[in-house]
């Protein structure tokens, strides 16, 4: 099991690293989709993950809280490491992996009920015996949605409009305190208003001491918003691996990589 | 151009060309949009043919054959008493009445007024309910024993022979004065007026035309009551001695006979008549295209007499009138004031009408009106002692309420029966000769009949359609619904819930993916071939309930609602599961993520988010199996679905029927009243299959709501 205090068991290494992959291979049936990842995540700082389509920026995000359990042809070869443990070491529960490294979607999905459930729901699940209600209010409010549904809590979480829906979403997932929340292209099907929205959001939750993993297409929002960033590509075979990886400003003004150039030059991808 | 290389030109049809491209298209798209509408207006046509086909056998009209007419069992029972009363004397003779009264001062009686107004001298006339019998107060009903005297005719008659309409002619200007000479009370003026009118519309005469109206030759033909004879004939006199050429015949034979003859068999041009034409005397004149006009052409109260010595009575009511002719053998017990005498009664002879008419105003005729004595002493003179006692152990009778011991009479004596049966096609476009028809049975009487009605839900099967009901097939088919579904709905949606979100799609998964598809087209009568090896034989002890010590497997060998539920739950299981499935597939893969990607575990997920997504369409798949289980009949008989049953179910152990197997036990029996039944039993179930679905569609909208 994962112990639930980061501090409790953290190392030297790990107080700088929330996760880090080690030899990450990932395959879809016979296909092998990730080659020989090693991704160090740092603790309360943004990692940007971007790269061409189809390179793998997904699976290995997913690789960090296990949603590629869900696939049933995938298999995963490696080690994630999370507080010095290996999350895909035989003793670990996926489901308490998703209860600390929580994650939000491409799509805003907010379950068809309330939004006042829609945020307490996983607390409940998860046993949370607190006050739910000032809960609920103090995770819309980190969110940054909660001045917009504080008369409304009892209305459909669909009632919302997208950008809305993604916040709440992320409400949602940080109602249960994770370490981690990974966030899968979460601005892709929003307006430019409600995208910058979000990336504030982001850095308001790096103030309180969240680690956020986010995959991009767009190498401004990475710019943006990232303190770190990744850059994916694909060999011949469309197998992904990691190119390059570093501080943002270096990665962006400073390529080490020729690829890595011709990616956020827009000569490619 | 460049675009030309591409498109050479004629490669898109353009201009006139074009616009006959498209006329094509559409008209071949109009002719897919024809047959599209012709499959709907084919499912609607089925629709309306078998609500059509079923309301068809459910109303119509039918014959009611009584054993005894309960009105004439109600008057001869009176009547019996009446005359069976010490010192009464009855007889035909109206004048040995009189003279029978007049010198006793302890003596009462009645007879037509007529009579008491030749002897008013030594006679006192009584008020009854404190009227007195006057031309006002008998002409308005309020004496009670008053009625009103017809007499018909039909506007062809009247047209076809000018003898007949001059002699009704004279018969109405004079009879508002004439009736009183002998004995009658007259109509007041208006009436002869509207009399009057009524003559001029039917004989289309003016009144110019109508006072030069010279009798023709001709004569005429008058039946009917042997009280409005009397009437008749001094009209009939008048009329000769006034010139009237023809000769005028008069019978009496009594209302009812002469209606017959006037309106069935023709060979009367007027009738008399003492009391007015029911709807159904009135439909069966017009099936042979009579019209009957009727003309009130007098009233007649029947006077309650002593003798003018008599000083004590002047009021009698109803109930003391009751008590003098039934009861009483002293004044005093009448009235404690009156003197201790004996009463001396003088009434008409068993077969006069008088007497008929005296009882029905002082008894009443309808069973509804009569005592519980009254009633029970029926059944005592009708029933063998046995068959009293029998009924008296199984509730006594003194204790039985008056509705009970109605329907006793009803049941036992008065035995209605129903003789003939018509459909509502049928009972509308032959009207006229349905009427005709039960105009000629003895005792018949013709009635519109709901075979849906409130007997026939509550009432269990008899072999006598006019009795046999639903309510044990209602309750068999509302516990095998209920608990078939309770069985069914639980099970199909784990199997779907096990296969949808948690199978590994292994080899034996699959095979049971498989084998579920296939057996949902399975016929029904295999699953009733299961259900009797399986439920009925191998596990009787269990389905019996005689593992649980209930029931009495001796009797049901197995044959229990629970049996008949175990089978149809077997029988909808794969309908269930297939559409459960459907439903759970559709929810979308985002939700799971969402629940999962919070750490809840997948049975949590799907419990809390994708269940209550799909449970709209869930229901849908449970309203269709519902349907299938109430309306399922084959894989029952196979498993032996009681034919003859008229005990409730109270247990799932207990032996059953259903409605449609009710049904089909009906339509397998040749008497035509069994169809009308069957078709009732089918309004039935149709009407609680569209309330099963309507909540079941209402509670699918608030699911889908809440979402």
């Amino acid at each position: 099991m994962i112990a639930n205090s980061p501090s409790a068991q953290a190392s030297a290494r790990n107080d700088l690293h929330a996760l880090e992959a080690e030899n990450l291979n990932v395959f879809y049936g016979a296909f092998h989709a990730v080659r020989d990842v090693d991704l160090d995540i740092r603790r309360q700082q943004i990692t940007a993950l971007i790269g061409p389509s189809g390179c793998g920026k997904s699976t290995v995000l997913r690789c960090f809280n296990r949603m590629n359990d869900l696939v049933p042809t995938a298999r995963v070869e490696g080690m994630v490491l999370f507080r010095g443990q290996n999350l895909y070491a035989p003793e670990i529960d996926a489901v308490a992996v998703r209860r600390n490294i929580g994650m939000v979607f491409q799509k805003p999905n907010p379950f068809p009920k309330s939004i006042y459930e829609n945020v307490a729901w996983g607390a409940k699940i998860n046993g949370f015996k607190g006050d739910m209600d000032a809960l609920v209010e103090q995770s819309l409010r980190d969110a940054a949605l909660w001045n917009e549904v504080k008369d409304k809590l009892d209305q459909s979480g669909y009632s919302l409009s997208g950008g809305q829906q993604q916040r709440l979403c992320i409400a949602r997932a940080i109602a249960i305190k994770p370490d981690v929340i990974l966030m899968d292209e979460p601005c892709s099907s929003l307006d430019p208003i409600a995208t910058l929205r979000i990336e504030d959001l982001m850095r308001e939750l790096i103030e309180k001491s969240y680690t956020i993993v986010i995959v991009t297409h767009n190498m401004q929002q990475a710019a943006r918003v990232a303190d770190y960033t990744a850059f994916f590509n694909m060999r011949e075979d469309r197998a992904g691996y990691l190119v390059e990886y570093g501080p943002t400003k270096e990665l962006f003004t400073n390529p080490k990589n020729a690829l890595t150039e011709d990616y956020i030059t827009g000569r490619f991808g | 151009m460049d675009n030309d290389v591409l498109t050479p030109t004629g490669a898109f049809p353009e201009g006139e060309s074009y616009q006959k491209f498209v006329d094509g298209r559409k008209s071949r798209g109009n002719i897919w949009l024809g047959l599209f509408m012709f499959a709907t207006l084919i499912g609607i046509v089925a629709l309306l043919a078998l609500l059509l086909t079923v309301a068809n056998d459910a109303f119509g009209y039918i014959a009611i054959q009584n054993n005894i007419d309960p009105d004439v069992l109600v008057l001869n029972y009176h009547k019996d008493r009446m005359l069976a009363m010490p010192s009464t004397r009855a007889s035909e003779d109206d004048a040995e009445l009189v003279a029978g009264i007049a010198p006793r001062d302890q003596a009462i009686g009645f007879f037509g007024y007529g009579w008491y107004q030749q002897a008013a001298g030594d006679l006192n006339l009584l008020s009854v309910e404190g009227t007195l019998p006057t031309a006002e107060t008998v002409a308005s009903r309020e004496y009670p024993l008053a009625r009103p005297l017809f007499v018909y005719s039909s506007d062809v008659i009247m047209r076809e022979k000018p003898q007949v309409t001059a002699f009704l002619k004279s018969y109405l200007d004079s009879a508002g004065t004439e009736v009183q000479a002998v004995g009658y009370f007259p109509i007041d003026a208006e009436t002869t007026t509207a009399n009057l009118e009524e003559w001029t519309r039917a004989s289309r005469l003016t009144e110019t035309t109508a006072g030069g109206l010279t009798p023709p030759p001709g004569d005429v033909i008058v039946t009917g009551s042997s009280t409005v004879a009397p009437i008749t004939q001094h009209m009939a006199d008048l009329a000769i001695a006034d010139g009237f050429p023809g000769a005028i015949t008069i019978e009496s034979v009594g209302t009812d006979a002469g209606f017959k003859r006037f309106c069935l068999e023709g060979t009367a041009d007027i009738v008399d008549a003492s009391r007015a034409m029911h709807p159904l005397d009135i439909s069966a004149c017009q099936a042979r295209s009579r019209n009957p006009i009727e003309f009130h052409i007098g009233n007649d109260g029947l006077s309650v007499v002593t003798s003018a010595k008599n000083g004590f009575v002047t009021d009698l009511t109803r109930e003391q009138l009751q008590q003098v002719f039934t009861e009483a053998t002293t004044w005093n017990e009448i009235n404690p004031v009156w003197p201790e005498k004996k009463i001396f009664r003088f009434i008409p002879g068993k077969d006069s009408g008088t007497l008929d008419f005296f009882v029905e105003g002082v008894f009443g005729s309808d069973l509804a009106s009569q005592s519980p004595e009254t009633l029970m002493n029926i059944l005592a003179a009708n029933l063998s002692a046995g068959r009293i006692r029998a009924l008296d152990a199984e509730s006594p009778l003194a204790g039985r309420s008056p509705e009970a011991l109605r329907q006793l009479v009803t049941d036992n004596v008065v035995q209605p029966k129903i003789a003939k049966s018509w459909t509502l096609l049928d009972s509308i476009l032959h009207r006229g000769e349905i009427v005709a028809e039960v105009a000629q049975m003895p005792n018949a009487e013709l009635k519109f009949h709901s075979w849906v009605n409130y007997n026939f839900l509550v009432s269990s099967q008899s072999s006598q359609p006019e009795k046999a009901g639903i309510r044990v097939a209602i309750l068999g088919s509302i516990w095998i619904t209920i608990l078939a579904m309770l069985i069914a709905v639980p099970l199909g949606i784990g199997a779907a819930i096990y296969l949808e979100e948690f199978s590994s799609h292994s080899r034996f998964d699959q095979i049971i993916e498989t084998n579920i598809n296939n057996l949902a087209g399975v016929p029904s009568i295999i699953y009733g071939m299961l259900g009797l090896v399986v439920f009925v034989r191998v596990l009787s002890a269990l389905t019996s309930g005689g593992l649980f010590g209930f029931g009495d497997p001796a009797t049901s060998n197995g044959r229990t609602i629970f049996s008949g539920a175990l089978t149809l739950a077997l029988l909808v299981l794969p309908l269930l599961i297939i559409n459960a499935r459907e439903a759970i597939r559709a929810v979308p893969r985002s939700l799971r993520d969402a629940g999962l990607a919070l750490g809840a575990t997948q049975l949590q997920t799907t419990w809390y988010h994708v269940l209550p997504s799909a449970m709209p369409g869930i229901l849908t798949g449970t309203i269709l199996s519902l349907g299938r289980v109430l309306g399922e009949v084959a894989p029952l008989i196979v498993v032996g679905v009681s034919t003859y049953i008229v005990v409730n179910p109270k247990s799932p152990f207990d032996k059953f029927t259903t409605l449609p197997a009710q049904i089909y036990q009906w339509t397998s029996r040749p008497q035509p009243e069994f169809q009308h039944l069957a078709a009732a039993a089918i309004l039935v179930l149709l009407i609680l299959l569209l309330a099963l679905n309507a909540s079941a569609i209402i509670l699918r909208n608030r699911y889908s709501k809440r979402v």
